[in-house]
């Protein structure tokens, strides 16, 4: 018996799987975007459904900007799961007032310090059973080129 | 509200074992039922189980039904899984005692059952990864070890916890370990030994977590007239409380080091309890690593925010201590097989409140706390007496 697989650690991200989906084609675009509440205009990390203080579910998608400091970040030297590789910079970084967590790739992990700036930059990941590509949001050292 | 009391309690050795999740199941209950030799599998009106991956680590769902066979019991008022991460057993007893407190039952199981370890290593871990977010944070690898140590380094920033201070509750939690024949580990750390292990996510060292395990415990919940009926030393559910801040990091506090829910599930329970930290002789609180630990004397009242590095070092948290934290060997000596941990703690505060804890037997214990959580984000305390009231 062959074994299949349908379902791994990443979203599926595809309109057939994914009310949200529009946040990953941005993603797929370079851009990093959240829900803004039609209603009540709140900004959202991470992007949500429905609004609890208002209950609207008419959601707006809007810019976040591409610089972002870190409030903090850990790096994991073993035990990662199955699938990936260590050192990974695991950071939570402050983004347009949100905390937005995400790894740092390509940071030195002995030059990289809580309130440094860090940029977008999306990551590709394995695509999905139906060979659809999937992006995640990522970060890099150093601030975004002029 | 009835009065409810445990009567009955045991646990399987937990490690790497040699044994499958159904094998779990039989050794804790009948570990149980030996402990309780008034109560058979007939006379029990629930079953609740606490188990968080099966359907991942044994293909299994439908897990109370199958335990409930399994183990003879068929349920006339109970049967229920509870799925809550790391808290699942101890989210499981609080059910039962809703249940037998509010009238709807007498006399119920709470099982809590974990078989983590897979034949290939970093499929387990992958396996934890399912406890995290998946859309915005398990899908970059991301487990509880990087998750605490944002803690850990928060602590250590703003209040001055050394190292040091963090290896002293492995080493306290190792040396524990050596008298419970149940734990994973038992040869006990020093304090080189736990500072020289491997860096998993800096600062919190190998030997500051705890491992992938498994296990299973039961414990028997019964109705005060039925408690009296069953034994001459039942052990009072005293106090319960819960509270949640957040599920992933970013909605928790900015200040990884402080644990509100924590504070709050506390005084839940010592206000229904009616008595406050000082009063606590013992207690069994998750050290999943040992930043929580220190973190947990702080919240659950022992010392003041900041000072748990202090309290270890000073040997507070230790037998001759103000309160004995994790005489059966914690998360960190015993091992954490998830939803088992809730329940096993519940055993030891059963153990240790009937002075059964044998060369682990903290001297006059009256009052007993378990603390389990999931995350740093999700907080349950449970106080158990030796008295009623």
């Amino acid at each position: 018996m062959a074994y299949f697989r349908a379902v791994d650690p990443f979203p599926l991200e595809s309109a057939d799987q994914n009310k949200l989906h529009e946040f990953y084609e941005y993603l797929a675009a370079d851009r990093l975007v959240t829900t803004c509440c039609g209603s009540c205009r709140r900004l959202a990390w991470p992007p949500r459904g429905f609004c609890p203080e208002c209950l609207s579910d008419h959601f707006e998608w809007v810019d976040l900007p591409h610089e972002g400091t870190v409030h903090g970040f850990s790096i994991q030297e073993t035990g990662l799961p199955a699938g990936f590789r260590a050192p990974v910079v695991f950071a939570i970084v402050t983004v347009g007032g949100l905390r937005i967590f995400g790894p740092v790739v390509g940071a030195d992990p002995v030059a990289l310090r809580v309130g440094d700036t860090v940029r977008f930059a999306p990551i590709r990941v394995a695509d999905d059973s139906k060979g659809l590509a999937r992006h995640l949001v990522a970060f890099a050292p150093g601030a975004r080129p002029a | 509200m009835r009065k409810v009391a445990l009567v009955g309690a045991g646990v399987t050795r937990f490690g790497v074992r040699k044994a499958s999740y159904r094998d779990l199941v039989w050794e804790a209950g009948k570990a149980c039922f030996d402990s309780a030799p008034a109560v058979r599998p007939r006379d029990l009106e629930g079953l609740v189980v606490g188990s968080v991956m099966p359907e991942r680590t044994a293909f299994q769902s439908h897990i109370s039904s199958m335990a409930a066979e399994a183990l003879g019991i068929t349920p006339s008022a109970l049967s229920a899984r509870t799925e809550h991460m790391c808290a699942s057993g101890t989210v499981g007893i609080r059910y039962a005692y809703a249940f037998i407190a509010a009238g709807l039952a007498d006399l119920v199981m709470v099982l809590g059952v974990e078989k983590l370890n897979q034949p290939a290593a970093d499929e387990a871990i992958l396996n934890m990864g399912t406890g995290v977010d998946r859309d915005w944070e398990a899908c970059y690898g991301l487990t509880a070890p990087p998750c605490f140590a944002l803690a850990a380094q928060k602590h250590m920033a703003r209040y001055g916890t050394t190292e040091e201070q963090l290896a002293l509750v492995g080493v306290k939690n190792h040396a524990h370990a050596t008298r419970n024949p149940n734990a994973h580990f038992q040869k006990g750390a020093t304090l080189e030994q736990v500072m020289g292990s491997r860096m998993i996510a800096s600062p919190l060292r190998l030997f500051m977590c705890s491992p992938i395990t498994d296990g299973a415990a039961a414990v028997i919940l019964a109705s005060e007239d039925r408690a009296r009926d069953l034994t001459d030393r039942p052990v009072w559910i005293r106090g319960t409380g819960q509270a949640l801040d957040g599920f992933t990091l970013t909605s928790l506090h900015e200040d990884y080091a402080h644990w509100p829910a924590m504070k709050r599930a506390a005084e839940s329970a010592y206000r229904m309890a009616g008595i406050g930290p000082a009063d606590v002789d013992l207690a069994e609180v998750h050290d999943c690593f040992a930043i929580a630990e220190i973190i947990a004397y702080e919240e659950l009242g022992f010392c003041e925010k900041g000072e748990g590095g202090g309290f270890v070092a000073k040997g507070r948290s230790d037998y001759g201590g103000e309160v004995v934290v994790n005489p059966r060997g914690g998360l960190m000596g015993c091992g954490h097989p998830l939803g088992a941990t809730g329940v096993a703690q519940a055993a030891e505060v059963y153990a240790q409140l009937r002075a059964e804890a044998g060369p682990r037997q903290v001297p006059d214990a009256r009052i007993g706390l378990a603390h389990n959580n999931s995350g740093m984000g999700e907080h349950v305390v449970m106080i158990y007496g030796r008295e009623a009231a």
